[in-house]
């Protein structure tokens, strides 16, 4: 369904000279005071097309054609957010088939994976065509175009593995149709992508959203969720002991601790292994699959592990307190000096609690 | 590594030249821009601010006609009074358009913020400002979630349309726009387990939505609710989450594990002001990455060898002012900055003298 000429070099006419266009009269930009803010020095074509828009919007026509202006000016202009709007408008009072509108908008999709305009048109599409309205069935199968909206988004991060926008509409997606056999296929995909790209954070953030985050998911048992924050604290170890430097990681594995209530010291035996340099089990016959050591070829120590270790030191108090200053003097002294002042604070932080 | 080589000192006159040129004019490139032409026109006129120059740097006649056009871009429709993002779709100011048409130029809530800032900026006395109606504006953009959305009619809502309507809030003084609880549970729904806040509930820890987060929450009056206060164990958990963003080469990143960008550098470094943690940045080696985005033609890019925009100049010079170091390089000396509104103290003075001590 798209309007735009395949030999785009030559050029199309101006909407100005094109016959079929006679009967709207074109409308120009106010253009007000004589030395505006950041005007814009418009091509022809924009000019041209934007004046019709203007005039099509003060008539209120929604006809085939408006979704041929629209696309004109969204393609020049993908931020021009009155024509999405009255793009929009018009896709529903023709009562033009949406799924066409949403293969238009795939292509533009990946070509313009920053504009929020092209996401928010996609959340506007999928809404209405899964829509169900009472003595009516949605125009399509919520959950056929759910699948197929997921695996659009594969090759879209193909494309920027970390978009922001997109990881965003595949989060509402999966949220919004709620349904276990959507959910099913996440933790794959994910470590799909972490074992293409382990500092991939936004990966481990959607990990988090998909195992911690999905709000219907309150039928899980206790030792089901147990279950559950062993399986991931098992899975973030490994990835760690693969690249221990990799802060992504170990943010990961805060952060289910502290949503689990789980002290930190629980830990503490695993993260101990990446804070020293040389590894005194490297003679060990043991494999202890719950802490896995790390790699041979590992950059040690780790500042995350030390970071961690020392916090789990801290919030046990007491004697232990003088372990984490020590983590931390190492830190701010050697091997993190660009936060010298941050662990200085943690230890002076840490010293007055003690003493108070 | 800032021992290592010395700071580039900050070239005033050519950052001077890049704002002064975008606020003539836009080449046909920058069509993306077409509707947001306030936000360009807030970072050029921010940045002569910071740089102390605007009085010295741009004519009176030049800054009347500047003012002529922001107030042009104030414009009631049926969702109250507010700004605009340019005239990009206005066809006449004189007779106002049909509510049908009105529907497709609605004033925008982060387009009306920026453009109070603006006028300030330029020292206009404000007195022009529909108070009432800019408060039923802001009252209109918010959803049933307590979010805010920068069009009335719909659109994107997120923690920066949020923001927008905390800081026009404070600055009039008038709460009456907000539904401070439903606004403020929204603002924890953004927590991210990094210990920073997604641009919307279960979205990924943001630098700049971080900031949108925490500067609401300190502008929400003190009175609100028990819920602007930040629970001590999650600000611990920011302030880390923030300090970790700062990478070997001196810049802020946005996320964890992304690549240092200049606008990240405010976002953060104001983040940290905002929590009290300002002082625990290596503020010499954030002051040499920005000292590298300089760009050899005038103005900052978002990273070394990257062209300059107004947005980046911008951010750049109040992330040097929001976190100084004058021990380092004395030239990076800049004016003060009012961490909350995003703008200089003076101008600030000038917000409080003509708008919101006239509440
Ligand atoms: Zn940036």
């Amino acid at each position: 369904m798209s309007y735009i000429e395949e030999d785009e070099e030559s050029g199309p006419p101006l909407y100005c000279e094109r016959p079929e266009w006679a009967d709207v009269t074109p409308i120009p930009q106010y253009e007000g005071v004589s030395s505006p803010i950041a005007p814009i020095f418009y091509t022809p074509d924009y000019k041209d097309a934007t004046d019709y828009f203007r005039g099509i919007v003060k008539t209120g026509e929604t006809s085939e054609r408006v979704l041929e202006l629209t696309e004109d000016i969204i393609r020049m202009n993908p931020a021009h957010y009155s024509a999405w709007q009255y793009r929009y408008r018009t896709l529903l009072a023709l009562n033009a088939p949406l799924d066409a509108e949403l293969r238009l908008m795939d292509d533009f999709a990946v070509n313009n994976l920053k504009t929020y305009q092209v996401w928010h048109h996609r959340r506007l599409l999928i809404t209405h065509l899964t829509v169900s309205t009472p003595g009516a069935k949605p125009t399509a199968d919520p959950l056929d175009t759910a699948q197929a909206e997921l695996e659009f988004i594969v090759h879209v991060l193909d494309v920027d593995t970390k978009n922001y926008h997109t990881w965003s509409y595949r989060q509402w997606l999966l949220a919004h149709f709620d349904d276990s056999a959507l959910w099913l296929g996440e933790l794959p995909y994910v470590d799909e992508l972490l074992q293409a790209d382990v500092r991939n954070n936004s990966a481990w953030h959607h990990r988090y959203f998909v195992v911690f985050g999905r709000g219907s998911k309150a039928q899980a048992t206790p030792a089901e969720e147990a279950e559950v924050l062993q399986r991931e604290i098992r899975y973030v170890k490994g990835k760690i002991s693969f690249a221990p430097n990799n802060i992504s990681a170990w943010n990961y594995l805060r952060g289910i601790l502290e949503y689990s209530k789980t002290p930190f010291s629980s830990q503490a035996v695993f993260a101990e292994s990446y804070t020293v340099r040389r590894a005194p089990w490297d003679d060990e016959d043991v494999v202890d699959l719950d802490n896995p050591k790390p790699s041979t070829d590992a950059d040690l120590p780790s500042v995350s592990a030390m970071d961690f270790l020392a916090e789990a030191y801290a919030r046990e108090g007491g004697d232990s307190i003088t372990k984490a200053v020590d983590l931390w003097k190492a830190l701010a002294n050697q091997h993190d000096t660009m936060r010298k002042k941050y662990w200085e604070f943690r230890i002076k932080e840490s010293l007055e609690t003690k003493s108070g | 590594m800032s021992e290592t080589s010395p700071v580039l000192p900050l070239n005033r006159g050519g950052h001077v030249g890049h704002c002064k040129r975008f606020l003539a004019g836009l080449p046909a490139g920058a069509v993306e821009a077409d509707a947001s032409r306030v936000a360009i026109g807030f970072y050029c006129l921010g940045s002569l601010d910071l740089l102390g120059t605007l009085e010295t740097k741009t004519r009176p006649e030049e800054r009347a006609a500047w003012i002529r056009w922001m107030w042009e871009q104030q414009s009631v429709c049926g969702y109250g009074t507010g700004f605009k993002g340019s005239n990009y779709m206005t066809i006449d100011i004189r007779s106002p358009p049909s509510a049908q048409y009105a529907e497709y130029d609605t004033p925008n809530l982060i387009m009306t913020y920026t453009s109070i800032l603006s006028l300030a900026i330029l020292r206009d006395d404000l007195s022009r400002l529909d108070r009432k109606g800019l408060v039923q504006f802001v009252r209109s953009c918010q959803r049933e979630d307590g979010s805010f959305s920068a069009l009335p009619s719909g659109g994107e809502t997120d923690l920066r349309c949020v923001y927008c309507a905390f800081a026009i809030s404070s600055m009039l003084n008038d709460w009456t726009g907000i539904d401070l609880n439903r606004a403020l549970a929204y603002i924890r729904r953004c927590e991210d387990y990094e210990g920073g806040y997604g641009q919307q509930p279960s979205d990924e820890a943001l630098g700049g939505t971080t900031y949108c987060a925490l500067a609401s929450l300190y502008l929400a009056p003190s009175n609100a609710s028990a819920q602007r206060l930040i629970d001590s164990a999650f600000r611990a958990r920011t302030i880390r989450w923030l300090l970790h963003n700062q990478a070997v080469d001196g810049g802020f990143s946005g996320r964890t594990n992304k690549i240092s960008d200049a606008c990240y550098c405010f976002w953060c470094g104001a983040s940290l002001a905002i929590l009290g943690a300002g002082d625990l940045v290596d503020n010499a080696a954030l002051v040499a990455f920005l000292a590298r985005c300089q760009f050899s033609m005038g103005g900052l890019a978002k990273a070394p060898e990257k062209p300059a925009d107004p947005y980046h100049t911008y951010m750049a010079l109040a992330a040097a002012a929001v976190l100084p170091s004058p021990h380092v390089n004395e030239t990076w000396t800049l004016s003060r900055l009012d961490v909350l509104w995003n703008t200089t103290e003076g101008t600030a003075a000038w917000l409080r003298k003509h708008l919101t001590e006239k509440a």
